[in-house]
């Protein structure tokens, strides 16, 4: 064999939550890992979601066993993952054109799930809530939290690496090695490079989502997936300050979730060609859907501004037996394809929920431990992702360290033990993100353009989408002067990229922000001279 | 609702629709001097978005605003930046330390420093007392603070000028204020000269209590929010006799018009509208041909008019200087329109001292070169500032106007209108 | 109150008009409603940088000529003639530039790409096409201040085969003003920078850093009420020196913006400042007068009213969910009906909103509910068919369009 192709005892395709928890779980149980990511940590359905950790109350009524699933996980993330948590509560809320009776079946089911769901009065549902719909007439408290995808997920790869997992970002597996019905490893293309590279391990994790189905098919086995498409919309601001659902059956856009600095509206659902899926654009219709469903559960979001539009897709599956894709699992789905279809050392991990990447990880690292005869049990349930260990006394309280602790947790130490003012000076001020912040994101987070220094840390997600700071985060990714002009290049492609959110949504004051992001990029500073890269991802 | 779902995007002070352009960044007098004061944007709308999120993101050094409002006039987009900062510190109270009550109460302290009036101005005056400001009361020591007069306006008023008012056919209710009180009844006194002459009689409201801008600003919210109460109250009164309430102090005015409602939630809406400056009470009645001024021939004055932060943000210097400039000999310089660094009781606290003068200094130079006998401004903390900084004179733009109203003349004209 | 003329709108194109009727004798009034667009400037004005086809003009005048009928400037009549008014117009405020109508120079933008401009303030680094007079330059740069790329200026100018050498300076004082996380902007530094003594410690700094370099080039970051500074700082230092633009606040723009208000006034004119028309009163085709938010109770009474209140940045358009309108007078607006063709995919690509506007007659006269109204005009980025980022046309149709209003009621 060639002494160049590096060998692991597991490739996990894939660098969306489950994919690093399932990286993180592998090495914590002592295997040599690798995780390939073909764009970015939680490009796809991870990052486009609503950032809810379900209490589980939402699936109570329906589905019972999705329901204890939540339950359970949203009491372990709120430990190991806290720093990516804010516990934040929920409320079911029932309006006059929803059946109160309802609320009895959904109260009880919860119960029986093992959900803390309290009948609360309405009053005492706008005193907690003040943005709740005030005409309510019934409202249920229930444990949900919002969650953090981006940290989540990056945490996880970190702790992976520290248990000496490799992951390798902007890699694309092109095609699986198989040789005698059973797959060896990986061909990969590094986008950054241009260069097709091959990877074998004893066994071959696909955890793709959606894409899932296309590794498969590389594979020579079919997964049969249901593309769904979610839309959202994010809020300038927090409106709420707790999860607020509709308490009647799952629908359109009945979700508003906080999520650190703004609020999120979802979701739409619509069954999509598997054709679609990399195409997230959000269409008026759905932008007209959210508005009209979500202002029903605060009325403020009438008069709130709109920052952008999002589109995810949810790797739904079909059942085995059900070709036709009538009945559809939400649950968690681990195939052992050596057993279904006599493929050797693949396996593939899809379905469930953001919130449940724990249990899908652990899932199938038991499988590949049990193929690789590995007699180790999981700890994810019970470790600490890194940053969400015990709170240690920073050094320095400004609100930009405080803003950061709310980004990394513990491991904000390093960016708070500055010593030059330089450093303490704000790239982005509507997200607070410093100059050591984003050199900590550079050390550290697997940063390599302007988007993915956004997932890592804000920097242009707030209200002014780039305007103002991404010509100061791109200098300050800027370290070399060779990589000026590509890093020109990128924000351009960055400021695109931040337009696709807006442009849905692009009237009123998001008009006025475009045009003075136009002004100012295009007009002041002759960016379109460098734009033309593909788009970033 | 779903009809109208975002026809307009406004969020509370509409500060979602803050472009995150840094204009009012430009025009923020405190953050140019004093780098400890993260300036109107982040104080503002970007740190807003994080005190929602969580109130601990409140930060200590926006204490440092001086409420100037200068980020708001400066504003393409109408967000109030100064009301958001404002608000956040309602929300954040503090316990107000005893140096900050005394400069807070102005009508109490005033009640009980003019009756002892030469004491306490000696005292005040002292060596030995300013130290003692310094040091135990952290009132800096570089301050003068205004004389006390010896006899209030309210008594002035009531033994020489009450009777004599209910002749007129028309009139007026004058919220006076403190400082025209207890400091300097001329001011008043100026008032009613010429509003007797134009043919209008004045009168004390029913019951008034200081307007709260310094209750504000020291965190005593609850009691500003009782004395606007009152105040609205006895606005009411003089209303319904169809009277307009006038004022000789343009912080007083744009407290009760515009702070009672942005910021301590006192209902206004049917007193704001009858609420107004005296210049501009006048300006709009000889606008509308109502009265006519005469002035004297021998008055010959060259004066500078100096725009203050609550003045240019009700936008209402027009008024006052349209009024100066129908004064034939008077000789109108018009200064750049900047903050002088006071802003009420901010510039006598010890810790602002420094920050204070080096604001107002760019005034305080344009004022040295403007080579003029006094300086004229609507605001009479401006008045202190210059008066301690600069030596020159400041009077009220009323006093200027009854310095060179030719009484005699504008009684005839006004006489059958 | 009278005026023979009330502006809305206090930015380039309102001031400019105000300027050129006050000079006529006209009292003007000139309601501002905050700041202007000026403080994104870069220190140069720009009359028409590429033609329809995105290609770099050399001669505005010229290829102004080929601009499709829709934009503005086919209403302004001798374009070189109302472009030589303009420039005595900065000329007179203070405001001194150099350029020609007939042919564009480069500047160099803050991220260090080449761009054509018409005018540029004396201070700042122009060019023509891509030689700079020098062989190495010391870009030079304020520690702590962000706004101010320094590694992509120099790419920039490595393209154009200078040597550069990026020297950051600093001084006592802006050590102090760095302390604070966000306020370290070029608007800022110029306010610390404010007195002479300064600006000579600062001239120090940067001979001393200067080396071997025969140009030395600076973030824009002094002069913000005048160029008296910055002209002294140029004295001082022993080798040509010249400013480059940063991201906003613009410290030439606040600069601009203060001395064109400086001559208004000066000339007599009335500036309301932070205040808001917000509505009129009309008799026929006639406005009669305008209300404003803070003077209520007084109309503001004219012969004559221009509407120079900006684009959608400006507030002088505004967008909701379903139109896009002019919220003072209600004026008639070309725009595209259908919301989802306001913009395109690729920011860069040409967005049709930037050409939405009021739509105006020959002599710029507005329209409403689909009459001429005989009194009121339109000015600068207010009006319907001009893509100022594309064209590189904003301050030409600011000053051009105003200049034009103003002789068009001058005449009447």
């Amino acid at each position: 064999m060639d002494p160049n192709i590096k060998e692991y005892d597991v490739i996990v395709i894939g660098g969306g939550i489950t994919g690093a928890g399932t990286a993180r779980d592998c090495a914590m149980r002592g295997l040599k890992v690798l995780l390939l990511e073909r764009f970015d940590y939680s490009y796809g359905a991870t990052g486009r979601n609503h950032g809810l950790l379900h209490s589980g109350a939402r699936y109570a009524v329906t589905d019972k066993e999705s329901a204890t699933e939540c339950i359970q996980e949203n009491m372990t993330l709120r430990k190991v993952a806290r720093h990516c948590v804010e516990e934040t509560d929920g409320l079911f809320i029932t309006l006059p054109e929803d059946d109160l009776d309802y609320q009895k079946t959904f109260v009880e089911a919860c119960q029986a799930a093992g959900i803390r769901a309290d009948i609360i009065d309405p009053a005492e549902a706008k005193r907690l809530e003040p943005s709740v719909n005030p005409s309510l007439i019934g409202a249920v408290r229930i444990p949900d939290a919002s969650i953090d995808p981006f940290r989540l997920t990056m945490a996880n790869v970190y702790d992976a690496q520290l248990h000496g997992a490799e992951a390798l970002t902007y890699h694309e597996v092109t095609d699986l090695i198989i040789n005698q019905n059973r797959v060896e490893g990986v061909r990969a293309l590094d986008h950054h490079t241009g260069i097709n590279k091959e990877f074998r391990a004893k066994v071959t994790i696909n955890a793709c989502g959606i894409w899932g189905t296309l590794i498969a098919q590389k594979a020579g086995v079919t997964v049969n997936m249901f593309p769904a498409r979610g839309a959202l919309l994010i809020f300038g601001h927090r409106v709420n300050n707790m999860v607020i659902n509709r308490c009647r059956k799952p629908a359109n856009a009945d979700i508003l979730v906080p999520d650190d600095t703004v609020c999120v509206i979802g979701t739409t659902s619509d069954r999509v060609p598997m054709e679609t899926v990399d195409d997230m654009r959000v269409t008026p219709q759905e932008v007209e859907v959210l508005l009209r469903e979500g202002e029903k559960l605060a009325p403020a979001l009438a008069t709130t501004r709109i920052l952008r539009a999002y589109a995810g897709v949810r790797p739904l599956v079909a059942a085995d037996n059900d070709p036709s894709g009538r009945s559809i699992s939400r649950g968690i789905v681990c195939l052992d394809h050596e057993t279904r279809d006599g493929l050797a050392g693949f396996i593939t991990i899809t379905g469930g929920k953001m919130m449940t990447y724990r249990l899908m990880a652990e899932d199938a690292t038991n499988l590949a431990c049990k193929k690789l005869n590995v007699d180790k049990q999981c700890e994810t349930a019970t470790t600490p992702l890194p940053g969400s260990e015990a709170p240690e006394q920073l050094s320095k309280k400004t609100v930009a360290v405080m803003a950061a602790e709310g980004r990394h947790g513990t491991l904000t130490k390093a960016i708070a033990e500055t010593t030059d003012v330089v450093d303490d000076a704000l790239v982005c001020e509507c997200e607070h993100v410093s100059v050591s912040e984003v050199n900590y994101a550079m050390d550290n987070l697997h940063v390599k353009n302007l988007v993915t220094l956004r997932r890592r840390t804000r920097v242009g997600m707030g209200t002014c989408q780039g305007e103002l700071c991404a010509t100061r985060a791109a200098s300050a990714m800027c370290r070399k002067q060779e990589q000026a002009a590509d890093v020109k290049a990128d924000l351009a492609s960055f400021i695109n990229e931040r337009w696709k959110g807006v442009q849905p949504v692009g009237w009123g004051d998001n008009m006025a922000e475009a045009q003075l992001t136009a002004t100012i990029y295009e007009g002041l500073c002759g960016l379109n001279q460098y734009a033309g890269k593909e788009d970033l991802k | 609702m779903a009809d109208q779902m975002q026809l307009n995007n406004i969020s509370e002070n509409n500060f979602e629709q803050c472009l995150k352009c840094s204009i009012c960044t430009v025009y923020c007098p405190v953050s140019a001097v004093n780098p400890a004061y993260p300036g109107p944007k982040q104080s503002g709308p970007d740190g807003e978005r994080y005190r929602l999120k969580d109130p601990k993101f409140f930060n200590e050094a926006l204490k440092m605003c001086l409420n100037c409002k200068r980020c708001e006039v400066a504003c393409p987009s109408g967000v109030n930046v100064g009301d958001i900062i404002q608000k956040a510190r309602m929300n954040n109270p503090h316990k107000p330390k005893l140096r900050d009550m005394m400069l807070a109460n102005t009508d109490f302290v005033g009640s009980m420093a003019t009756m002892v009036a030469p004491i306490t101005n000696f005292a005040l005056g002292l060596g030995v007392s300013k130290a003692v400001l310094h040091s135990v009361m952290k009132i800096d020591k570089h301050r003068t603070f205004p004389a006390y007069a010896s006899q209030k306006f309210e008594t002035w008023f009531k033994k020489n000028a009450a009777a004599d008012q209910d002749k007129y056919s028309k009139h007026v209710s004058y919220f006076h204020g403190c400082y025209v009180n207890y400091n300097f009844p001329q001011l008043g006194k100026d008032l009613v000269k010429i509003m007797n002459a134009c043919g209008y009689g004045v009168h004390l409201l029913d019951k008034e209590k200081c307007c709260g801008t310094a209750l504000i600003a020291n965190g005593m919210y609850d009691q500003a929010k009782r004395q606007g109460e009152t105040n609205m109250e006895s606005m009411r009164s003089a209303i319904a006799k169809g009277r307009t309430v006038v004022t000789t102090s343009s912080t007083c005015t744009f407290t009760m018009r515009d702070e009672y409602t942005h910021l301590l939630e006192v209902d206004n809406h049917d007193v704001r509208d009858h609420l107004t400056l005296a210049t501009r009470f006048l300006f709009q009645l000889l606008d509308d041909g109502k009265i006519k001024l005469a002035f004297r021939d021998d008055y010959k004055k060259r004066v500078a008019y100096h725009t203050a932060c609550h003045m240019e943000r009700m936008g209402w210097a027009i008024y006052s200087t349209s009024l100066l400039k129908m004064i034939p000999g008077l000789d109108l310089v018009m200064l750049e329109s900047q903050c002088c660094g006071i802003s009420g009781t901010y510039g006598f606290k010890r810790e602002n001292y420094e920050t204070s003068q080096k604001i107002g200094d760019s005034l305080f130079n344009a004022i040295a070169e403007a080579d003029v006998e006094a300086v004229t401004t609507d605001c009479e903390t401006c008045k202190w500032q210059i008066e301690m900084s600069t030596g020159t004179p400041v009077l009220n733009p009323i006093s200027i106007i009854a310095d060179a109203l030719d009484v005699e003349k504008t009684i005839e004209l006004n006489k059958n209108r | 109150m009278k005026f023979n003329t009330v502006i809305m709108g206090g930015g380039l194109s309102g001031l400019t008009c105000g300027i050129a009727l006050a000079k006529a004798g006209q009292k003007v009034a000139v309601v501002a409603t905050g700041q202007s667009s000026l403080h994104f400037g870069s220190g140069s004005l720009d009359l028409l940088g590429y033609d329809a086809q995105g290609a770099v003009v050399t001669n505005p005048v010229e290829a102004i000529k080929a601009l499709p009928e829709s934009h503005p400037y086919n209403k302004v009549g001798d374009v070189a003639a109302a472009a030589a008014q303009a420039q005595t117009l900065l000329a007179e405020a203070g405001i001194k530039v150099n350029g020609r109508a007939t042919a564009n120079h480069n500047r160099l933008t803050p991220i260090g790409a080449v761009k054509p401009a018409w005018l540029t303030l004396d201070e700042y680094l122009t060019f023509d096409g891509d030689k700079l007079q020098c062989k190495k330059v010391a870009l030079m740069n304020i520690i702590g201040y962000l706004d101010f790329p320094t590694k992509f200026i120099a790419e920039g100018l490595r393209k154009m085969d200078v040597e550069v050498e990026v020297k950051p300076i600093t001084l006592h004082e802006l050590n102090e003003a760095r302390k604070s996380p966000t306020e370290m902007r070029a608007t800022n530094i110029a306010k610390v920078l404010g007195n002479e003594e300064l600006v000579m410690h600062l001239a120090a700094e940067i001979n001393s850093k200067a080396g071997d370099a025969d140009m030395v080039l600076l973030p824009a970051v002094l002069g913000i009420k005048n160029d008296a500074l910055a002209q002294l700082l140029k004295e001082q230092v022993r080798v040509p020196m010249h400013f480059v633009a940063t991201i906003p606040p613009s410290v030439p723009g606040t600069r601009m913006q203060a001395l064109l208000r400086k001559r208004f006034e000066a000339l007599g004119g009335t500036f309301l400042n932070g205040d808001r028309a917000v509505k009129g009163t009309f008799a026929g085709s006639m406005l009669k007068s305008i209300e404003t938010e803070k003077l209520e109770g007084t109309k503001l009474e004219a012969e004559n009213f221009v509407l120079a209140t900006g684009s959608f940045m400006g507030r002088g358009l505004v967008s909701d969910y379903e139109k896009v309108y002019e919220p003072v007078l209600g004026l008639d607006v070309d725009y595209i009906a259908d919301r989802t063709q306001w913009t395109r995919d690729n920011v860069f690509e040409a967005q049709p909103y930037m050409e939405f506007g009021v739509k105006t007659d020959a002599q710029l006269h507005t329209v409403k509910d689909g009459k001429v109204l005989a009194n009121v005009y339109a000015v600068g980025q207010v009006l319907s068919g001009n893509n100022k980022v594309k064209l590189a046309s904003g301050e030409g149709v600011d000053m051009l369009t105003a200049i034009t209003v103003a002789n068009n009621i001058i005449k009447k």
